[in-house]
């Protein structure tokens, strides 16, 4: 699921240090907006705009730390609603309900692993590219040379 | 030359797409792979989630029968309870519900008024009873209290107004009897969503008819209800919650337009006199 590769560059230890804390950006954000799942993927974005004119290594990671943010917004928006739908409205709770939760923090979990262990392999100056995102920044984020 | 070099560059934008595109599809159908595989499992049984919901509403209709049992005087007179209870049996019979979970209590109280409980608690007033003109409206409201139950619009009623924790927490008996007393008395005299009163009104119907009991009478009881000149209008307290009784009353009658089979009384014209010269005494 993730895969270590050689970088078109050796990044500096400043470009190192930029890149993995696009990836603690989401996680700090997990533990200030855990009920709502809008907070990790702002919070990203706000990095990601901040270094979009950085250089190639820390523009890639940014947009992949962005990226994977993106598509847990959407499974975790689902959940948040039909949780809130459950407390508010005639909905009640089914095991479809209970096995979305537990599938979404299965997922959850494995992001949040990934990105820890990104972070730290980052900041060592290491390349990682993950399952799909990897290969999707690759087609968004070019080498400008 | 160009539509060649042309198809050349988009064959290779495809190749790059591809693997994207695919890990993504993968990607997706995992997640939906994993919930479909997690939902094989009876996560409610797991969690005891119904049994836990069972107790919990159990243990509400005991409080608020208790409030309701402590303020009011039951009526225990045997021709009351036989002939009440012939009518709803009859109705569950006739509408395969069971008669067990039901719990009926006519309370001695001049209120033209009859309300659903949790777990199954059905009191009617003695007012009711007394101020139907037909047996066939006594049985309209018991129907319609009947579907509430049934429907289980009382236990969505009270997590919508009180909320959950709330019930819990009285459950629990973390939760003052001044707490109590006030929701028992919500439960009384306040009306359900306009929706779950028609959706109740209708289930009534089918009840009704399914018990060979005209639904157009139960219609009739509410349009003589309606009228502000009745005699009762000061007690009226199931009408005053149950608000538009006029409109309630017409699309009683649409629906139950077409779906007149052979009437028959449950209770003979005697018992049903007799019943109420009982209540009168």
């Amino acid at each position: 699921m993730i895969h270590i590769k050689q970088f078109s560059y050796e990044p500096g230890e400043h470009e190192a240090e930029t890149a993995s804390s696009s990836y603690l950006m989401s996680l700090i954000a997990i533990i200030v907006g855990l009920p709502l799942p809008i907070v990790n993927l702002i919070a990203t974005l706000i990095f990601y705009l901040g270094n979009r004119k950085s250089t190639y290594f820390v523009r890639w990671h940014c947009t992949q730390a962005l990226l994977s943010q993106l598509s847990m917004l959407f499974i975790n928006s689902f959940g948040f609603w039909w949780t809130i739908s459950i407390i508010f409205t005639d909905e009640t709770i089914t095991s479809k309900y209970i096995a979305y939760i537990i599938a979404a923090i299965i997922f959850n979990l494995t992001e949040f692993v990934a990105t820890i262990y990104t972070a730290i392999q980052t900041r060592k100056g290491i390349h990682v590219e993950w399952w799909f995102y990897g290969s999707l920044t690759n087609l968004i984020c070019k080498s400008k040379s | 030359m160009v539509v060649l070099r042309f198809i050349d560059k988009f064959n290779l934008q495809i190749q790059i797409m591809k693997k994207p595109i695919i890990q993504g599809l993968i990607t997706i159908l995992l997640f939906f792979g994993t919930w479909f595989a997690l939902t094989q499992i009876d996560w409610m049984k797991v969690f005891k989630v119904q049994q836990v919901t069972d107790k919990t509403e159990q243990k509400l209709g005991e409080l608020f029968w208790e409030v309701f049992k402590k303020s009011e005087k039951e009526i225990k007179n045997t021709q009351v309870v036989n002939s009440v209870d012939s009518i709803v049996t009859q109705i569950c019979k006739a509408n395969k519900i069971d008669r067990d979970k039901l719990k009926v209590h006519v309370l001695n109280k001049d209120e033209i008024n009859a309300f659903a409980l949790p777990n199954g608690h059905l009191i009617i007033y003695s007012g009711l009873i007394l101020n139907s003109d037909n047996q066939e409206e006594l049985a309209g409201v018991i129907c319609h209290e009947i579907a509430h139950i049934e429907l289980s619009h009382v236990m969505k009623k009270l997590v919508k107004e009180i909320g959950l924790s709330v019930l819990i927490s009285m459950t629990t008996g973390n939760s003052g009897a001044e707490v109590i007393k006030e929701t028992a008395k919500m439960l009384s005299s306040s009306a359900f969503d306009r929706s779950l009163e028609k959706e109740a009104d209708i289930k009534a119907v089918d009840y009704l008819i399914n018990a060979n009991v005209n639904p157009e009478l139960f219609a009739d009881f509410l349009y003589k209800l309606s009228d502000s000149e009745h005699e009762a209008t000061k007690y009226f307290t199931w009408i005053s919650t149950h608000p538009d009784s006029k409109e309630r009353a017409e699309y009683i009658i649409e629906y139950s337009k077409g779906k007149l089979t052979e009437y028959k009384p449950i209770l003979s014209n005697e018992t049903w006199d007799k019943l109420k010269a009982a209540l009168k005494d």
